[in-house]
């Protein structure tokens, strides 16, 4: 055999093997300096993708920008005066010199033209020129922003207190020095006012940032906990040091061959070293052995070797099962979670070649004493631990009945549980309550039009259409519709721009508040619109051939299900078209869109992934076990943890957000580590010891192997832990579902699988004894 | 030490006096160019088509008729009556700009489907003329007293030598930080100007992309500008183009916004 090969030549050359991983792992290394992260949202599905090919091409249609940061002012005794009104203008022209800002399209009290009319004089002029001199100035302008729909909820807020300015950036431009400068520019204002800096490319610089903290503190200090609960179990520095290496190994491996490949960084995969290092913990069971056989042998060599004879099969089998778990996500369509699904595979085949030659190699330098004073001390220590472990079996063994009814009645709530699932990525909730963007991002909604921001396209069967007042009609009908929904704020189109020099060149008469007549008089306004305002801004609601309208809704959430009520209030409006039936076609578009998009393909990721994981378990379980039988006895209490954790998500009204779908197949191959662990032993253990009881051989197992896998259990949980204290939600959440699953799927093995096997011990012993 | 003081200040005042006269010359030359662009003969007439052209190639048409009279010397009191033809929706709309040196504009707009006349103060003279990337200065001019002009440089552009000339507002409410213009020594017409934003980048490019001779005048009858930094551009060409067509003054009123003669608008 192969393994046998390798672990020999391993205990015979230990230095080659040693020197040869450092190597290796100082090339990966070299990988590292090219190091990027992507932290944009837009990147979790791939630029072919239908939804961002459509978003793309609306982007483009209607000249919008891809990137674009808002900075709020916040004064609690009003916006309208000189101090403030003079902030803003410094404020705003310190943005303009910025570079990569977008600077022509920068809208601001200072940069918006504003159309007014008196006594019958239409006035185009910017709505602040320079801060009003006195009350007068301040009045009149205060009736400017107030009169005028375009401005409210956009740059001033009903109250008053609230004031933006819209930053576009340029392609390209690097978001993160922008929003830096910006800071830089407010915090030179010494007045009263609050500032907020919100946008797409400052959530994504701050989650980029998070990320790195993640991987640079939090990763590290998972391993030295691990190191420190690996001490306390061994008391054995070296080993535990040993065990440490070969989990950054295979860390420095996989992510140097992730950079080296030239994939960014993604959420999913900042969490890959943490994985990773809890992965390698089933190396436990070697080390496990390895006291225990050293008990019995006293033989350093003959030892090493028997231990790896004794695992390589159940070692062999979790490293694939793992792996498949992972190798799962490769087929999954949200590409952060592939990739992330390819580089622990990666590193999990790493870290099982490295359990059959690093880890024996490492064997051959520890003292022969040493190994003997913490064989002997396991025995002694083993007491408390395995005292547990034996009730806990015992009681799935002389109780089978009972334990499968208490089972079943958790199961049942389990499944109440699971009905109240919501699939939902809110990217804003991913930042902690007290994280700026997410107190920016609360502020701006609170007081203004809504942060999260969709379209709706609006097409007609051929060009000028968009200019007849019927498509008018039909636009600010549906626009008074969606606005109808708690979670829309406001929505913007071409027909407000009409209306607006409609109402104007009737000397400002609310009664021509409205849309015009005739198609002439349309077009002959949003010519005359062009004249006073950016050529941005009639491109941003109408395409060239006035065939596409495009009507923009601001969103006072980042929920999926906002969008989903949108789109619902969209069809409805359609098919309610009241007199003659409508000849334009309504599409969503928009990163709220996208957003939804997204999140349905999460789910449907989730529910194929899972479907595949559990099949491709089962199957690894049932050949390993070379029955189906077993299979399924190992099988049942992995399922009813993840039901069981799954219920528990669903009660607690938490998000089930990507994560959390992704953990569902991980979940799936690494809990399975403890069935396969605690079968092969068992049968292993009744083919050695004919003569033994079922009950017997089943306490022992529970009691030795057993010992692994609470072991293992524990220190996987222990480095996940530390992600519960991380700044980003997605990784308290992946850490508190980790941990929670290890340590119940630990128990549900050594409780279930014994009251399993008791109640079906009738057809499952005679082919255990058969295997 | 008396010495080199001497020399120090002599040094200083060869920079300076020649810089002095220079400046007094850029301003001449400016001058002389807007007579030139702005201001060839008693009157003019044109038949413009303007296309504007976003990023990805789509186009917008203006077709318009502009006639210009000059009231006075060159660079004072000036009157444009301009036309719309197309696009269709808007045909029959028309301007009547009076334009004062150092002193906003008079405009009026005729709104045919309104059949109403509006007076449009507009104090943003730096906004964009019908859409287009040009400005309402572009079309009638900017006053040389709002900018500061040196002379940075001779070169040529083709075959014609031209003063590149520096152009730095002395206001703040303009969209660039200074402006290049190129003025060709023997017609005095702007070949190329380039326009810096306030971070001194470069932005946006006039050119002058054809010359014709019309009754003695040279005459940009081709013209282009682009932004460099939106990808929008906007070009101009004459139809037609003729000066001294004896255009009466009281064509320039507010009854003939709402009924041009048909000879001037054909």
């Amino acid at each position: 055999m192969k393994k046998f090969s390798l672990v020999e030549f391993s205990v015979d050359h230990p230095k080659l093997i040693v020197l040869l991983a450092i190597i290796i792992s100082l090339a990966f290394m070299t990988q590292f300096p090219k190091i990027k992260t992507d932290t944009n949202p837009k990147n979790m599905l791939p630029a072919t993708s239908a939804v961002r090919v459509w978003n793309d091409g609306v982007e483009k249609t209607f000249g919008l920008y891809e990137d674009m940061i808002a900075v709020g002012i916040v004064n609690e005794n009003g916006i309208l005066n000189k101090d403030t009104l003079g902030g803003i203008q410094r404020i705003t022209d310190g943005i303009l010199r910025i570079n990569g800002v977008a600077a022509r399209d920068v809208s601001s009290f200072t940069t918006i033209d504003n159309v007014t009319v008196q006594d019958g004089t239409l006035n185009v002029a910017p709505l602040m020129a320079d801060v009003p001199k006195d009350q007068a100035g301040v009045e009149n302008l205060r009736r400017n922003l107030f009169e005028n729909p375009l401005f409210l909820n956009r740059i001033i807020s009903k109250d008053g207190k609230t004031a933006a300015i819209y930053v576009p950036l340029e392609k390209g431009a690097n978001g993160k020095e922008i929003a830096d400068s910006i800071r830089e520019l407010v915090g030179k204002e010494k007045g009263g006012e609050k500032f907020y800096i919100a946008g797409d490319p400052v959530a994504r610089d701050t989650f980029g940032a998070e990320m790195f903290k993640l991987m640079a503190v939090f990763a590290p200090i998972a391993g030295m906990v691990m190191l420190a609960v690996r001490f306390f179990m061994f008391r054995d520095l070296f080993l535990s040091v040993t065990l440490m290496m070969d989990a950054m190994i295979s860390i420095v491996w996989s992510m140097g061959l992730l950079i080296g490949l030239g994939f960014p960084i993604h959420i999913m995969s900042s969490m890959a070293p943490v994985f990773l290092m809890a992965i390698a913990t089933d190396s436990m069971h070697i080390f496990n052995e390895f006291y225990f056989r050293y008990g019995e042998t006293k033989d350093k060599r003959k030892a090493i070797i028997e231990t790896m004879r004794a695992v390589s099969r159940p070692v062999q089998n979790t490293a694939l099962a793992t792996a498949v778990g992972f190798g799962v996500l490769l087929f999954m369509n949200i590409i952060p979670v592939k990739v992330f699904g390819g580089l622990v595979a990666f590193g999990t085949v790493v870290l099982r070649i490295l359990s059959f030659s690093f880890i024996p190699a490492m064997f051959t330098f520890v003292k022969e004493e040493k190994i003997e004073k913490i064989a002997r001390a396991q025995e002694i220590r083993a007491g408390g631990t395995s005292r547990f472990l034996r009730k806990l079996a015992g009681a799935g063994a002389y109780h089978p009945k009972t334990t499968l009814v208490v089972g079943l009645v958790l199961f049942a709530a389990a499944l109440v549980g699971l009905t109240k699932i919501r699939v939902n990525n809110n990217l804003v909730e991913w930042f902690k309550t007290g994280n700026e963007v997410r107190i920016a991002d609360t502020v701006m909604n609170r007081s203004l039009g809504g942060t999260s921001m969709a379209y709706v396209v609006a097409t007609a069967p051929e060009d000028e259409y968009m200019k007849t007042p019927e498509a008018m009609r039909h636009i600010e009908g549906l626009q008074r519709h969606l606005e109808k929904l708690p979670v829309v704020g406001k929505t913007t189109s071409v027909v407000d721009y009409v209306k607006r020099i409609n109402r104007v060149l009737h000397d400002d008469d609310p009664k021509f508040d409205a849309v015009p007549e005739t198609k002439e008089m349309i077009g002959q306004y949003i010519f005359l619109f062009s004249m006073s305002a950016k050529p941005s801004d009639l491109d941003n609601v109408v395409d060239y051939p006035f065939r596409r309208a495009n009507i923009w809704v601001q969103l006072k959430t980042w929920d999926a299900q906002a969008m989903r009520d949108v789109i619902k209030a969209m069809d409805e409006y359609k098919a309610a078209a009241h007199e003659s039936p409508m000849r334009i076609d309504l599409k969503p578009a928009g990163i709220a869109y996208f957003n939804l998009v997204w999140n349905d393909e999460v789910l449907w990721d989730m529910v194929m992934g899972f479907g595949l994981a559990l099949i491709a378990v089962f199957a690894i379980l049932a050949l390993d076990f070379r029955s189906v039988k077993w299979a399924l006895v190992g099988y049942t209490p992995l399922l009813f943890t993840i039901l069981l954790i799954y219920g528990v998500v669903g009660y607690a009204g938490k998000d089930f957000d990507m994560p959390i779908s992704v953990l569902s197949c991980l979940s799936l191959g690494m809990a399975v580590d403890f069935a396969i662990h605690f079968v092969s032993r068992l049968r292993q253990r009744l083919r050695e010891m004919p003569g033994e009881s079922l009950s017997d051989a089943l306490l022992w197992t529970a009691e030795r192997p057993g010992k692994g896998i609470i072991r293992n259990a524990v220190l996987f949980a222990a480095s996940f832990a530390v992600m519960i204290f991380a700044p980003l939600t997605p990784y308290i959440t992946v850490g508190a579902f980790i941990v929670s699953m290890m340590l119940l799927s630990a128990v549900m093995t050594i409780v279930y699988i014994p009251a399993l096997i008791t109640l079906a011990s009738g057809s499952l012993l005679e082919k255990g004894r058969n295997a | 030490m008396k010495q080199s003081a001497m020399f120090l200040l002599a040094a200083l005042l060869s920079i300076v006096i020649p810089a002095r006269a220079f400046a007094a010359s850029a301003d001449e030359i400016m001058k002389q160019s807007q007579a030139a662009f702005l201001y060839g003969g008693a009157d003019f007439k044109a038949r413009v088509m303007m296309k504007l052209i976003d990023k990805g190639g789509r186009e917008r048409v203006r077709e318009l008729s502009m006639i210009r009279k000059n009231f006075g010397e060159p660079g004072v009191n000036q009157k444009y009556f301009i036309y719309f033809h197309q696009p269709a929706d808007v045909k029959g709309m028309a301007f009547l700009v009076n334009k004062y040196p150092r002193k906003d504009d008079d405009r009026w707009l005729f709104i045919p489907a309104l059949n109403m006349v509006r007076r449009i103060a507009a104090q943003d003279r730096r906004s964009s003329f019908v859409g287009s990337d040009f400005t309402y200065e572009d079309i009638s001019g900017r006053d040389i007293e709002d900018d500061n002009h040196s002379i940075v440089k001779d070169e040529r552009i083709g075959a014609a030598d031209c003063h590149v000339i520096k152009s730095a507002p002395k206001g703040t409410d303009t969209d660039y930080g200074h402006k290049l213009s190129w003025i060709d020594k023997s017609t005095k017409l702007p070949l190329k100007e380039e326009y810096y934003d306030k971070r001194g980048e470069l932005f946006k490019v006039f050119s002058a992309d054809e010359v014709k001779n019309i009754k003695g005048f040279p005459t940009v009858t081709k013209r282009s500008i682009k932004n460099l930094q939106s990808g929008h551009s906007s070009e101009a060409a004459y139809i037609k183009a003729d000066y001294g067509i004896g255009v009466e003054d009281g064509l320039f009123a507010e009854r003939y916004l709402r009924q041009p003669p048909a000879k001037w608008v054909e």
